[in-house]
């Protein structure tokens, strides 16, 4: 990798007399481009890319060869049974549902909230979301007994004169769930489509001109263009938005609907949603930090980005430890006698060790974010991300299968352990999730170059020729700021 | 599957072809070829037909003497039992009472014929012991008849090679050793059958010993009632068989019987015991059980005294001395002696508070109070019982005596004794086993299996090839008893009728059949034989008209054994009672006591191939596809044992096994019990290799119970599947459930229930719940159920119902294991209280048909949906599999189907299938459906006939077997029907019903009935 070894820039401070930039280390329009293309355009990926992508796609292999064996044999291959009819597969479900929940948080949510720090990291965020819901979708469509008959979930006119039951929280499940996979897609790929454009531009094969101009969808970069892009840009991300915060309240609804003691729940809606971004900017930082390492983007993805998802990562773990407390609260005050023995049952039960993984990891890790060194550490928070991630898995464990394990009689109590086809196929969902990344990162712009343009000081209106290029984003000093880094005013 | 509409090429005419023999019918070529047509594992060629003319010949000659049997057309008439069609109507099944016989009782079954096919087994109402209902292994015996696993045709065995054969080589092999048999008159010839009550069989073999007299005749049966006749024999000089009559009966004392469970009439004794405990009837029983293990009437006793197996002798003469000393009885002038010997036994060293009150209970109910003992117990206790029976002038009252069956046969003990005393004394040239399984079951220190293998000519008839066989010469398949003529006695002594509903599916010949065939030149068939012994009981006088009724019914009236009361003659008796000595025998870590119990599913050990037994769960340890040793939670704290840990049995003498262990609570501290009947090598695919064969360590000395044992852990884990508490449960579950128990399972002391018959009510909390929509109604029927835990005895009659109707697979111990059991209804068990003494709880759980169906609205697909009689329907062709209506099932009574478990069943074992339910594959969800095939079939006759329906009229399975009616189903909107009564009990609850999700399912509450006096001292 051409990655010079650089020193981290520190561009965390708060100083009310300068605004911190957001692309550090002196890089124009230029440099940008370069740096970022360049990284796609080398004739040959480096051999780290080779061995990853040589480990992730042999375990998607090993993900589609459990399924194969699991469609021939039946969901007997998982460790189910009654009472925990659901278990891994719906576990990894809402898991890979809440990564990809960051992705479009970072470029809606913050887009509208005017965060410009976004776009350093929302071509990876969303990215990241495309290809966790990807993995989140195979798990439902996998795990019904009969899976050649899937399709009866769909409301389609048909001889039986059988519509689905709306009533149901697993089909609202179907269409929040595929709603959002097509939001998502459609905002990432209008977001990326400078981008392609400027990789057409650059190509020097004749594969690549194909590739990328078809890609660009002819784009020219003219003002009407502009124009065209931003509006529909603001418009997907208001459609975008509220699919954020409904997707995770349906999945909850799965279980909040339920009577199921410790499913039954009017918390979940909001502790689901700030469960699913607590996980997804954990994994991005989980992705990021390795990556900017790595191909060489610490001067675009800076220490202030880091820092900042910390912040988030610090309020939602916040927030999700909240609602722990008050499920107890509830549990005791609510006066419902398998409420309370649901959540004695899981904080002392069999399975307390879970449990207790779960606090440990989503409640306690994060707090260390109120420590500065932390949140400007990349290697730290590297290690509590990959806390949160562990712990948010074992929160949806929790939740399914503690609840399920023990319900309202005590003669079909149950346990659950998972068989090694279920850890095969969600070890095997990793694969499957870092296998699209990699070609994420091979062939598609990672950083989001036009946007990130917007807020270099470059783009400033009184800055050179680029002036009022992409200005909607752009950072107009006020008199007395510096117009770049570096001036003296 | 071969096809079984085909009929068979008919052999030549040979006059009256109907009345010929089925044995004839079986010996000739044609037949022959046919069977290996229909059930072949290669059937290839293709079958000419019959001619038409012969064809129709035939069939209008059989149905006009008989009606319609079945596809496989057993040459004789049976006469159908309730509905006799003019002509056959396929797919309208036909109902034929027949018997079945184990250890020698025959209990009266009522078989479904499906298109000629014996598919479900219920009992006979009109049969004196079932009287409709049928225990679970009486209603698994179908599997066995389709079991492909079963002995197909004869073979025999010479060094290691064994070779199929044929019965005709049988046949000249038979000639040749009879004759020769003949010249010495049959010196050196055994006869080893298992225990049989059948008047051919018997006739059989007096045709025998005439011919061959100095034939020796034996009977062994591993799990027998001997002690019974030999305790009687002691007290009056005759063994009796005891005949308790638990509704006249106001206090029970049981010595470790076990009436209502594995009692040969239990079924008639469970109805009856029930039938004394109404609460709201005029007087309710009260039951003092003594034991060492959990029986069935222990989990029923309102007190239950633990104390080992050996010690309840010494308690009987406590209770004894008390009842002779201290309760102002009138002791007659012979039973003086008796008394003085008694004096020593006044010091009571075992439940001193106890003994006292009882004896008092006993006597203040002089005449309606009765005694029981187990199987297990002495002959000393036995004697004793009948003595107190005697005194407590419940004889004739509360407990009737008959003489017992064949009062001259040596005990099944000095029978095999006897046979291996002459094996080795090189005696025996010659045995013909006849059924059982001795080199398994017989005691082990006799050696048995080892020198059979020796022996020169011997024959074994078994359903299968099992251990024995694999030792004998010739192996010769028997029928089964649904394919097979016979007759049997049930408990009472009521005749049986044991007719074949089906030809045989193998070459199976049953034991008269096979002896007939030995000692006559032209062997008489089944039916011939049979027919020929009722005429001797019933007499030439209009014989067949009597026939044809005792066909119908099943039974013969009348036929019942006499009562006796013979005196007790206080001699034998005085001199076993001077000579036992008033200390109880020490127990301790080091030196335990071990007893023996058949197990409550699979028996001895025969039907360890029965998968439908295998997996039932045991009633109180919910253990399937296991045995173990039942060890005392004191003992496993003792020990450091943990529950499923591998432990080494070990006696003084140095024989050992290693058993898994289950800390059971209410086990005798120094006691362990162990189920027999398993660990079998040639069992067939089902039963081989499952459990712990504990006839290792029964021998002569200890067949019922024997201390001197000592255990040790191993330390290591063994599997167990079990259907409840699939994983042990934790502390804080443990707390939940106790504190759980009391709102599912609802119970009263009589006396509360009496002061405050609606003390449910009371207690609920007062909160209506409203609905938030107009909820449907149900105008036209509204089908529910009531289910009284007063009644439920636990003995999972309605599980094996359940799965014989409905199709239920079975899925095996890892699947158990894994908690993918299928039973539709389950039994769910708790303890209460302390583990050393607790109470037990049963309480039946089937889907309970809630108005407000969680399950309903979670489902994606609308596959479980309602329908508008208020059944939650479950639609197996919508159903994609989701299993979102378990989870939100709170009854957990939803079953999923993981695999395809049918997958790997033999064309043979499907045949079982009622054609009425659907089979479910993989990927769907099934559960219960109030048997909706029932409901139809009397709602499409009610409709046709243009009448309503009457209550009563719709039995699912599971209510149709309860032998104590504890299940009763009905029309809610018919408020005269008995299920809407009960609805209505101030005993009645809905179990959950706090969720609004409306059952449809009520349970009544249990009463039980302490004595008031002991309630006090247990409070101190």
């Amino acid at each position: 990798m051409n990655s010079t070894v650089m020193q981290e820039i520190d561009n965390t401070y708060n100083d009310p007399a300068r605004r911190a930039e957001l692309v550090v280390g002196g890089n124009d329009f230029a440099t940008l481009t370069d740096k970022v293309c360049s990284l796609v355009e080398r004739p040959q990926p480096p051999r780290e890319w080779y061995i990853a992508l040589a480990v992730s796609s042999s375990l998607t292999l090993v993900m589609f060869a459990m399924i194969g064996y699991l469609i021939l044999t039946g969901v007997g291959v998982w460790g189910l049974n009654i009472p925990v009819a659901w278990g891994w597969a719906i576990v990894n479900f809402v898991f890979w549902v809440g990564i990809g929940h960051a992705g479009t948080l970072i470029s809606a949510i913050l887009f509208l909230f005017r965060q410009k720090w976004r776009t350093s990291i929302n071509r990876f965020a969303e990215a990241m979301t495309i290809f966790a819901v990807c993995c989140a979708g195979i798990f439902p469509g996998i795990h019904v007994g009969r899976v050649w008959v899937t399709y009866w979930l769909a409301p389609y006119p048909n001889q039986m004169q059988m519509w689905p039951n709306f009533r149901s929280p697993l089909l609202w499940d179907v269409f929040a769930v595929s709603t959002y996979a097509i939001v998502s897609v459609m905002f990432w790929y209008v977001g990326m489509i400078p981008d392609l454009a400027t990789l057409r531009d650059r190509a020097k094969t004749k594969t690549r001109k194909i590739f990328y101009g078809l890609a660009a969808l002819g784009w020219r970069g003219s003002h009407r263009h502009w124009h065209r892009h931003e509006c529909a840009y603001l418009i997907l991300a208001a459609l975008a938005t509220p699919l954020v915060l409904s997707v995770h309240s349906v999945v909850s609804f799965d279980f909040a609907v339920a009577q199921l003691p410790g499913w039954h729940s009017t918390i979940f809606p909001p502790y689901f949603v700030a469960g699913a971004i607590f996980s997804g900017f954990a994994m991005v930082i989980t992705l990021i930090v390795p990556a900017r390492k790595f191909f060489g983007l610490k001067e675009i993805v800076t220490l202030r980005h880091l820092e900042n998802m910390c912040k988030i990562i610090l309020l939602t773990g916040s927030i999700v430890g909240y609602s722990y407390a008050i499920e107890f609260f509830i549990a005791w005050y609510g006066g419902n006698p398998n409420e309370t023995f649901a959540f004695i049952n899981r904080a002392f039960g069999p399975y307390a060790w879970a449990y207790w993984t779960m606090i440990s990891c989503n409640v306690i890790a994060p707090q260390v974010f109120w420590f500065k060194k932390f949140r400007t550490t990349p290697w730290m928070m590297l290690i509590v991300a990959i806390f949160v991630n562990i712990g948010m898995w074992f929160e949806r464990f929790v939740i399914v299968v503690t609840s399920l394990s023990r319900d309202y009689l005590p003669s079909s109590w149950g346990y659950y352990s998972p068989t090694w086809v279920d850890i095969l196929t969600f070890a095997g969902s990793f694969g499957l999730f870092f296998t699209l990344f990699l070609f994420f990162l091979r062939f598609l712009p990672m950083i989001a170059m036009a946007e990130v343009k917007t807020v270099m000081p470059q783009a400033s209106l009184l800055y050179g020729k680029h002036r009022g290029v992409g200005d909607y984003h752009g950072d107009i000093p006020h008199a007395h700021e510096p117009k770049y880094w570096g001036e003296k005013t | 599957m071969p096809s079984i509409e085909k009929e068979p090429k008919w052999p030549e005419s040979q006059g009256r072809t109907y009345w010929r023999s089925l044995r004839e019918l079986a010996a000739s070529s044609e037949y022959r070829q046919y069977v290996e047509r229909a059930f072949p594992p290669h059937a290839a060629e293709k079958l000419d037909g019959p001619s038409r003319r012969e064809f129709l010949r035939v069939i209008a000659a059989s149905l006009a003497l008989a009606g319609a049997t079945g596809c496989r057309w057993p040459k004789e008439t049976i006469v159908p039992y309730g509905k006799r069609p003019d002509n056959r109507i396929p797919g309208v099944p036909a109902h034929f009472a027949t018997a079945m016989e184990l250890g020698g009782v025959a209990s009266g079954l009522l078989v479904t014929s499906y298109d000629g096919r014996p598919i479900k087994i219920e009992g006979n109402p009109s049969h004196p012991i079932n009287q409709g209902a049928a225990s679970a292994i009486e209603q698994a015996s179908v599997l066995e008849l389709y079991d492909p696993d079963r002995s197909r045709r004869p073979s025999q065995r010479d060094k290691d090679q064994t070779t199929d054969r044929s019965w005709d080589e049988f046949a000249t092999y038979a000639k040749e050793r009879m004759t020769a048999w003949r010249a010495q008159k049959g010196k050196g010839v055994y006869v080893l059958s298992e225990a049989s009550s059948s008047p051919s069989l018997s006739d059989m073999r007096q045709c025998w010993l005439e011919a061959l007299p100095e034939t020796k005749w034996l009977e062994y049966e591993p799990v027998s009632n001997d002690n019974e006749r030999e305790g009687t024999r002691l007290a009056t000089g005759t063994p009796l068989l005891a005949h308790p009559k638990l509704d006249r009966a106001e206090i029970i004392l049981s010595l470790e019987a076990d009436p209502l469970g594995r009692h040969p009439a239990a079924l008639k004794l469970a109805r009856d015991f029930i039938v004394g405990r109404n609460p709201d009837g005029e007087s309710v029983n009260r039951l003092y059980a003594v034991e060492s293990y959990y029986t069935t009437t222990g989990a029923m006793a309102d007190h239950r005294l633990i104390m080992p197996s050996g010690s309840i002798e010494l308690f009987a003469l406590y209770i004894c001395a008390e009842l002779f000393h201290k309760q102002n009885l009138e002791i007659p002038e012979n039973l003086q002696p008796i008394k003085v010997a008694l004096e020593p036994f006044l010091d009571h060293k075992i439940y001193p508070k106890y003994i006292p009150i009882i004896a008092k209970e006993l006597t203040s109910h002089k005449g309606r109070s009765v005694i029981l003992a187990g199987p297990q117990q002495s002959e000393i206790v036995h004697a004793l019982v009948y003595l107190m029976n005697w005194l407590l002038d419940s004889i004739g009252k509360t407990i009737t005596y008959t003489e017992a069956p064949d009062p001259k046969r040596a005990t099944h003990l000095d029978a095999i004794r006897s046979l291996k005393e002459d094996m080795n004394a090189g005696i025996v040239q010659a045995l013909i086993i006849l059924g059982g399984n001795p080199a398994y079951d017989s005691p082990v220190d006799l050696n048995l299996p080892g020198e059979l293998a020796n022996l020169e000519h011997t024959i074994h008839l078994s359903l299968y090839e099992n251990e024995t066989s694999q030792r004998c010469r010739w192996r010769l398949p028997r029928a089964h008893f649904l394919e097979s003529w016979g007759d049997a006695r049930a408990y009472d002594g009521t005749i049986c009728a044991i007719q074949p509903l089906i030809a045989p599916l193998y070459e199976g010949k049953s034991a008269i059949e096979l002896l007939s065939s030995m000692l006559e030149e032209k062997p008489q068939s089944g039916y011939e034989i049979v027919r020929r012994v009722m005429k001797i009981q019933m007499g030439e006088a209009n014989f067949e008209a009597r026939w044809q009724t005792f066909l119908h019914d099943g039974i013969l009236s009348d036929s019942r054994y006499n009562e006796i009361t013979p005196d007790v003659t206080s001699a034998a008796l005085l001199d076993v009672i001077a000579n036992t000595s008033n200390e109880p025998i020490p127990f301790g870590k080091d030196k335990l006591e071990l007893v023996f119990v058949p197990d409550s599913k699979i028996y001895d050990g025969r039907f360890s191939n029965n998968g439908w037994l295998q997996e039932l769960p045991d009633y109180h340890t919910k253990l399937t596809w296991d045995n173990a040793a039942m060890i005392s939670p004191a003992l496993a704290e003792e020990l450091s044992v943990r529950n499923g840990e591998m432990i080494l049995l070990r006696y003084e003498d140095r024989r050992e096994l290693e058993i898994a262990a289950y800390i059971m609570p209410g086990q005798a501290q120094y006691s362990i019990m162990l189920p027999l009947g398993y660990g079998r090598t040639a069992a067939g695919r089902a039963g081989n290799g499952v459990g712990f064969n504990t006839y290792q360590l029964r021998t002569t000395s200890a067949m019922n119970c024997r201390t001197g044992l000592y255990i040790e852990p191993l330390g290591y884990a063994y599997p167990l599947a079990m259907t409840q508490d699939h994983h042990f449960i934790d502390l804080v579950g443990m707390r939940e459930r106790e504190r759980r128990i009391g709102e599912l399972i609802r119970e009263a002391d009589l006396d509360e229930y009496k002061k405050n018959p609606d003390f449910l009510h009371q207690e609920e909390a007062h909160h209506t719940v409203h609905p938030l929509w107009k909820e449907q109604e149900y105008p036209n029927h509204k089908w529910g159920m009531a289910i009284d835990l007063n009644s439920c005895i636990g003995c999972n009659a309605c599980v094996a119902a359940c799965q014989a109707e409905n199709n239920i697979p079975v899925v095996g111990k890892k699947q158990v294991k894994n908690g993918r059991e299928m039973h539709w209804i389950r039994i769910d068990r708790y303890f209460k209280g302390d583990a050393n003494e607790p109470e037990i709880a049963h309480q039946p759980v089937a889907c309970v048909q809630c108005e407000n169906a969680p399950c309903e609205q979670v489902c994606p697909v609308a596959a479980t949906t309602h329908d508008h009689e208020g059944l939650n329907a479950m639609v197996y062709n919508r159903c994609i599999g989701t299993r979102y209506c378990s989870n939100n099932c709170p009854y957990k009574v939803r079953r999923f189907n993981f695999f395809n478990y049918q997958k790997d069943l033999q064309d043979m074992e499907k045949m079982q299938y009622n054609p009425d339910v659907t089979v479910r594959s993989r990927g769907v969800m099934e559960k219960c459906t109030y048997c909706t095939q029932r409901i139809e079939a009397v709602k499409i006759a009610a409709k046709n006939d243009g009448r309503a329906i009457a209550d009563g009229e719709i039995i699912p399975a599971c209510a149709q077997t309860c032998p104590t009616k504890a299940i009763v189903f009905g029309d809610l909107n018919n408020k005269q029907s008995r299920a809407a009564q009960l609805h209505a009990k101030s005993r009645s609850y809905f179990m959950l019903g706090e969720l609004n999700i409306k059952p449809r399912t009520a349970y009544l509450a249990k009463i039980r009935n302490p004595n008031p006096e002991l309630a006090v001292e247990e409070d101190v």
